[in-house]
């Protein structure tokens, strides 16, 4: 199923990337995430937790970047599987960043998700909804995240050293493709 | 206290309660029409269930103060054969009627729907139109939420963790008409969208949309514009509200634009229906 | 391997001591555990109504009823109503008028016509189509089975079936 959307962020569009790269601002805006585990520049895993209705259920997620134009694009592929292969995620993620000029940034993002298991059964059309939902939560989290970070004057954390290493991406994307998922309670 | 596993048949509400309170994998089943169903698919695996069947009260339809009480383990068949819902609560017992097919409702139960909430559901919108409200029981006691606010979200209600479904109340219904107009590809399938309403003598209206959103979709203002009249562009007004209201999904059963296309003309058949039934 | 437990299942009048998993179906515990395998695995989801038995008297699907939970009730399964009146004359009837093909479908309409015979001697046309909505045939067009139900219920009627 495809699942895009977009949102606009008054955080100027090299700054945005670098907030996007950094683990600790993503992990802390995509709902449900419970750990993130770099295994290289280019690829991470996590772990996310996820509840519809009466079912939960953890999944355990790797992201790669395959292509990146800094600060504009970035395409990655996200492979994801539930313990013991109930369920099986692919996902291929594309984001861009436009510079809407006045420190203002559009994100676009668009994800090709196939799920197949126990959640590919279930309620497909919903699990739709769910992600548009995640995204304009993902969207509030990141906004707000962000500007308590400007007027508290603190330096975000920076786990990534160079912003211009796009391998962070991937963060945006586990969201796209987590964005149906609520974080179980 | 360890997790215990297997089949329990409590005979008593505190019992299944504190049973249910003992592990997040221990969950309840009422006629288990929906939840076998998806733990044949593998969509959950419960550790442990805790039947509802055979626990004091929970079964039957009665009268209480010129309402009706519905037990939560009352079986669809009994509500599509009750002679207690009558005037605009019949309603309810017409979406009964069309629930699945005659083995299916001899198995499903309203307290079980309604706790599965799925946003394809008959009842949801039936209760919301009568007015009903959904009574809860948690280890601390009861409490009554209305049935336009029990449901929340795609598969989401205001039951907490451990908590049960008990009874569904109507209030006295008002002399008049129900009726649940279902659209859908055949008999026996979900709804595509559906329309639960009820026509008073009086004249008042009230709607509720079924199958276009997370939860039963019900306007006040539509309300109000319907009792005032029924005319051909009242109907289209209210239908207008209604549909905006709509959040359907893109499903095999029909795109999401198609359902907002169909609420009004739903509305309109269903309003002409009830006038003429009514005679007024 | 998920823990089995013990119990006793009524089936078709006679006790049946058997073990099964929570998430065994009354329909495995038939088919596998009991070697009953009239009752058929169609769709698994209650839509086809091939896994059909009767509960304490009603029709039920098989596939949406816990074993563990069927252990005070009565179950019925098309194997013991092949000993009644009504299931041997509606199995005549079946097979004169050709109203199975590839025979998957046909004990849940056998369940499903036995019931409806059992509360209603002179059903309608519309009373059959009514009372099997709820089982899927994908061989005949459903004609040709409620002929023969109602050829059936006719010889009933007559008493001319034995």
């Amino acid at each position: 199923m495809l699942v895009e959307g977009q949102f606009e962020i008054d955080v100027p569009r090299e700054k945005l990337f670098a907030e996007l790269i950094n683990p600790a601002v993503l992990a802390a805006c995509v709902p449900g995430c419970e750990s993130v585990e770099m295994i290289s520049p280019t690829s991470y895993r996590a772990v996310i937790a996820v509840g519809l209705g009466v079912i939960t259920a953890r999944f355990n997620l790797t992201v790669e970047v395959t292509q990146q134009s800094p600060p504009e694009t970035v395409l990655s592929v996200t492979r994801g599987e539930e313990g013991g292969q109930a369920s099986m995620i692919t996902a291929t993620n594309e984001v861009h960043l436009d510079d809407l000029g006045g420190g203002l940034t559009r994100l676009r993002y668009r994800s090709d998700v196939s799920v197949t298991g126990r959640f590919g059964k279930f309620a497909l059309g919903v699990m739709r909804k769910k992600a548009e939902s995640m995204g304009q939560d993902f969207a509030k989290n990141l906004r707000e995240r962000l500007s308590r970070a400007a007027t508290s004057g603190q330096a975000v954390e920076q786990s990534v050293v160079k912003p211009v290493v796009p391998a962070g991406w991937w963060r945006a994307l586990l969201d796209f493709l987590t964005r149906w998922l609520r974080p179980a309670t | 206290m360890a997790t215990r596993g297997g089949y329990h048949r409590p005979s008593t509400l505190p019992e299944a309660l504190a049973i249910l309170g003992e592990g997040e994998g221990i969950k309840p089943i009422s006629g288990g029409a929906s939840l076998v169903a998806m733990m044949n698919a593998g969509i959950v695996e419960p550790t442990a269930l805790v039947s509802l069947e055979g626990i004091d009260g929970l079964a039957g339809l009665s009268s209480v103060d010129g309402g009706i009480r519905i037990g939560a383990f009352t079986r669809h068949r009994d509500i599509a054969e009750t002679a207690l819902l009558t005037g605009t609560s019949s309603v309810v017992a017409d979406a009964a009627r069309q629930i699945g097919n005659a083995v299916v409702r001899n198995m499903g139960t309203i307290g079980g729907a309604v706790a599965h909430a799925d946003p394809g559901l008959d009842f949801p919108p039936a209760l919301v139109a009568a007015g009903a409200s959904v009574e809860i029981a948690s280890p601390t006691g009861s409490r009554r939420v209305a049935a336009g606010a029990f449901f929340v979200d795609w598969y989401t209600t205001r039951l907490a963790p451990g908590e049960l479904v008990i009874a569904i109340h109507l209030p006295k219904p008002e002399p008049g008409i129900g009726l649940y107009l279902k659209h859908s590809r055949v008999a026996g399938d979900f709804a595509i969208a559906s329309v639960a309403a009820t026509l008073a003598r009086s004249g008042r209206v009230r709607v509720a949309i079924g199958g276009c959103g997370p939860t039963p979709i019900a306007s006040e203002e539509a309300d109000e514009i319907m009792s005032a009249r029924r005319s051909k562009e009242a109907l289209e007004r209210a239908g207008g509200i209604l549909s905006a209201l709509a959040d359907p999904i893109d499903d095999v059963r029909g795109s999401a634009e198609y359902r907002r296309m169909l609420i009004p003309r739903l509305l309109t058949q269903a309003m002409n229906d009830l006038s003429t039934r009514l005679g007024q | 391997m998920a823990d089995r437990f013990a119990t006793t299942l009524k089936i078709n009048g006679q006790p049946q001591a058997t073990t099964a998993a929570l998430e065994d179906t009354l329909l495995t515990t038939l088919r596998e555990g009991l070697g009953l395998t009239g009752a058929k695995r169609g769709c698994n989801q209650g839509v086809c109504g091939a896994c059909t038995v009767l509960v304490d008297g009603r029709p039920m699907r098989s596939c949406l009823s816990l074993a563990l939970g069927c252990a005070d009730k009565d179950v019925v399964t098309i194997e013991g109503l092949s000993e009644s009146r009504v299931t041997q004359a509606l199995q005549k009837t079946f097979a004169s008028t050709g109203a199975f093909q590839c025979g998957f479908c046909t004990p849940g309409m056998l369940v499903a016509a036995t019931s409806l015979l059992m509360r209603n001697a002179a059903p309608s046309d519309g009373d059959v189509r009514k009372a099997l909505s709820g089982q899927l045939c994908r061989c005949t067009g459903y004609f040709k089975i409620i002929e023969a139900v109602l050829a059936a219920a006719a010889e009933l009627r007559s008493g001319r079936s034995t």
